[in-house]
């Protein structure tokens, strides 16, 4: 196992690394950053000053390795905007983004196995038609359109839920609900499918032949077997999500890592752009060691 | 698992019901609504509208600001000044006042502050408004200082409406984010989702009736004039022209923009004065008008009223297709190469609407017999073409534009578009250059007129661009307050200029 984790951790380095490096270069061929930082009118010699008080007067080739010096020392550079440390900004801004990521998809992969479970038992029942409905109008509405009707219907009109932003437990609720609603649509297809190639294997059937409960057949045994294709689904929609929930966050004002990442490429924020891909990737690799961790878990047979 | 989780979202539905999301505050603390995170509070970026909106007059105070009707500075830290020649101006600074950190406002404090901005040691914004002169400040004595610049500053007390003076345990060489100054208000936190001030009990001036605001943002503007409806905030600038639909709590005002088209008038065919004249004859004003909201102003002139050198006198073009069209023929006829194609530079985002004007006139354009295309690009590519040096081999073009003055004069327009050494001039003309200059130069009614003489003549003889419409800001303003915007609002917003309806 340590060894397996050895591997994966070096494997991730490497692509880090390649990532560090084509991050850096991509976003120098965006532009100068002063055409966005200083005003329209502002001088030649303004310009110039502040490419030569930001090091973006040095060819690129000279940026990058003083950038590589930086990071050997932890120094991940200076936010233009902010006027701060840009692994502050990142790091301030990801476990929102993380708790917003964690709760969406914690609730969708539960509703979904219970819905999408059910749904399989009765295959071709109302239950099931209405549940394949609902996910499939979950899975394809936009999420920005949810959001505004959300925010017309529960804030503007009954006055039950605040706009946007956060502070109190109310504020979760509607940008929890327009991010659960995606993985949920995407969850029950997926659980559905496994389940009823499960419920119809020769074990379900020996286990109904000898009387086990109804219950214990759906959830014990078929839906155990059903859980690593599940699995695989959530941790793709998870790692979406860790990457920032950007119209989310634009909309309901949720100060998280997407957004964040968005406008600091918009803004030419070199330093924060490298942060927060930097910050992303490694949360990435580490939900991908903990997805391979937790099939392990669920299947014996694997070993690593 | 299905009860425990229908329990859990019973139980939030619930406490969100019992809430109450209208604000649950002090009656003298407001909360309002910007479109954007300001990246940074730093004092020398005032000029940048989230910040200037934060910052100018309520925790920073410049030596003079500019009265927003007449255009003329008036005072502030600075309580009178006089010239004591073309270089030299002598200010009295005001007494009594303190630094929010107990650091006394003094000749010295003015000396650091406009060291500080004007010395290159960090990335200032306002010089962009302040120009590159080189200043001398010496103290005379404790609350009176000398400005020597090494050219005649005529208007140096406008000009000074930029410089927001700062406490001297400022640092120099770098950007803040926790200033400090002499304004009504002290920053109590900044975080990445609010910024908080607080009243300053020491203000040197009369006590706002606002005790407290915080500043939050959402670049949604639907959602931001919601949260005004909701209760949930008490002011919102820049609001779209669809969500203003509540005369009660929407308030339309002139801002300080004038949009434009330039010409690039160096670039056959758009060198010929006639085909310049033809462009600005060809477009159905009124039309277009319709897609700004009914109480947009036609422009004749790149500033709007209330800047010193705007002329009222002075008429827009009218819509007159079949004079464009016979002008083009003139053209033609007198072997000007019209059917060369002339490129229209739009910028993605720059107005509401702007895209579909730009679509609109260059159809008008082309049944004026103008053979224009439009190429739509994004901020940093479009001020490829805003700003010298331009690209070669560029051809013909224009360019669309939305030009902001708000500081009172037309020094701040002028030169920029139409003296040859201007960033954003595409004429080339020493007699209008030296007319500039003398402009510049003079001071008083003589600056007024001159002004106006210039603008005349560009509009009449030179016609290097298509002033298109004096622009218009919404506002939602909550009920408990009582406040208005006007041309600073997309600057400014004083907290002690607002009430409180009882």
């Amino acid at each position: 196992m340590l060894r397996y984790l050895g591997r994966r951790a070096s494997y991730s380095l490497i692509s880090i690394i390649g990532l560090v490096t084509l991050v850096f270069f991509l976003t120098r061929l965006t532009g100068d950053p002063s055409a966005l930082y200083l005003p329209l009118d502002a001088s030649a010699d303004a310009r110039a000053q502040f490419a030569r008080l930001n090091g973006l007067d040095q060819p690129a080739i000279v940026q990058f390795f003083t950038y590589l010096g930086n990071l050997a020392q932890l120094d991940f550079g200076q936010s233009l905007r902010q006027n701060r440390s840009a692994m502050e900004v990142a790091l301030e801004a990801f476990p929102e983004t993380l708790k917003l990521a964690f709760l969406a998809i914690a609730l969708a992969t539960s509703l979904a196995i219970v819905v999408g479970s059910l749904a399989a038992a009765r295959p071709g029942s109302l239950f099931d038609r209405i549940a394949s409905l609902v996910s499939l109008a979950g899975a394809s509405a936009p999420d920005f359109w949810i959001a505004i009707v959300g925010i017309l219907l529960f804030a503007v009109g009954f006055g039950l839920l605040p706009t946007s932003g956060t502070g109190s437990a109310a504020h979760w609720v509607l940008p929890i609900f327009v991010l659960t609603l995606r993985p949920f649509g995407l969850l029950v297809q997926v659980v559905r499918g496994t389940m009823l190639s499960a419920l119809s294997a020769a074990y379900i059937k020996t286990a109904r032949a000898k009387g086990m409960p109804r219950r214990e057949i759906i959830f014990g045994h078929a839906l155990r077997n059903s859980l690593l294709p599940i699995v695989t689904v959530a941790g793709d929609l998870a790692t979406g999500l860790v990457n920032g929930a950007v119209v989310v966050e634009s909309i309901f004002g949720w100060p998280g890592i997407g957004k964040l990442m968005i406008d600091s490429i918009i803004q030419r924020d070199f330093a924060v752009v490298q942060s927060t891909i930097l910050v992303t990737a490694v949360a990435i690799f580490l939900l991908n060691i903990a997805i391979d961790l937790l099939y392990a878990f669920l299947d014996p047979r694997i070993r690593y | 698992m299905t009860g425990i989780t229908l329990r859990l979202i019973t139980a939030g539905l619930l406490a969100a019901a019992s809430a109450s999301y209208a604000m649950a505050q002090d009656a003298t603390a407001i909360r309002i609504v910007l479109p954007e995170q300001p990246a940074n509070l730093e004092p020398c970026g005032t000029i940048i509208t989230n910040v200037g909106q934060i910052l100018a007059q309520n925790v920073v105070e410049p030596l003079t600001v500019i009265d927003a009707a007449t255009g003329q500075p008036r005072p502030k830290l600075a309580t009178e000044w006089s010239q004591v020649d073309p270089q030299t101006w002598r200010l009295k600074l005001r007494d009594g006042v303190t630094f929010q950190d107990g650091e006394p406002f003094n000749a010295a404090a003015v000396a650091f502050s406009i060291e500080r901005m004007t010395g290159g040691k960090l990335n200032c914004n306002n010089m962009a408004k302040f120009g590159d002169a080189k200043l001398t400040v010496t103290a005379l004595d404790d609350l009176t200082v000398e400005i020597k610049s090494d050219r005649p500053e005529p208007i140096l007390p406008t000009l000074l409406s930029v410089v927001m003076v700062v406490s001297p345990k400022t640092p120099a060489d770098k950007a803040v984010n926790d200033p400090v100054g002499t304004g009504p208000f002290r920053l109590k936190t900044f975080n990445t989702q609010t910024v908080e001030l607080v009243s300053f009990d020491k203000y040197w001036g009369d006590k706002p009736k606002v005790t407290a605001a915080t500043y939050v943002w959402r670049a949604e503007s639907s959602i931001r004039a919601a949260m005004i409806e909701t209760g949930e905030a008490d002011l919102t600038p820049s609001i779209a022209i669809q969500d203003a639909s509540n005369p009660e709590t929407d308030f339309s005002y002139l801002n300080s923009e004038t949009t434009a088209i330039r010409i690039d008038a160096a670039q056959p065919p758009l060198d010929d004065l006639r085909i310049r004249k033809a462009l600005n004859l060809a477009i159905d004003w009124d039309g277009l008008a319709q897609l700004f909201g009914d109480d947009i102003k036609r422009a004749s002139q790149m500033v709007v009223p209330g800047i010193n050198g705007h002329d009222d006198a002075l008429s827009p073009w009218t819509y007159d297709a079949a004079e464009a069209k016979k002008l083009v023929e003139e053209a033609k006829a007198a072997g000007v190469p019209v059917e060369t194609e002339i490129t229209l530079i739009g910028r993605n985002g720059i107005y509401p609407n702007g895209s579909e004007a730009m679509e609109a006139m260059v159809a008008m354009w082309q049944d004026a017999g103008l053979n224009v295309k439009l190429t739509m690009l994004d901020v940093a590519d479009w001020l490829r073409y805003l700003q010298k040096p331009y690209p070669e081999n560029r051809g013909a073009n224009m360019l669309q534009m939305m030009h902001d003055n708000n500081k009172g004069d037309a020094a701040f327009t002028i030169p920029i578009f139409y003296r040859s050494t201007g960033n954003y001039a595409t004429v080339n003309d020493p007699a209008l250059d030296k007319q500039v200059d003398e402009a510049l130069a003079a001071t008083g009614d003589d600056r007024t007129a001159k002004f106006k003489a210039l603008f005349a003549k560009v509009r009449t003889d030179v016609v290097s661009d298509i002033p298109m419409f004096h622009m218009i800001g919404y506002t939602r303003v909550g009920k408990r307050l009582d406040w208005k915007p006007d041309i600073t609002t997309n600057s400014e917003i004083p907290l002690a200029n607002i009430g409180i309806k009882s």
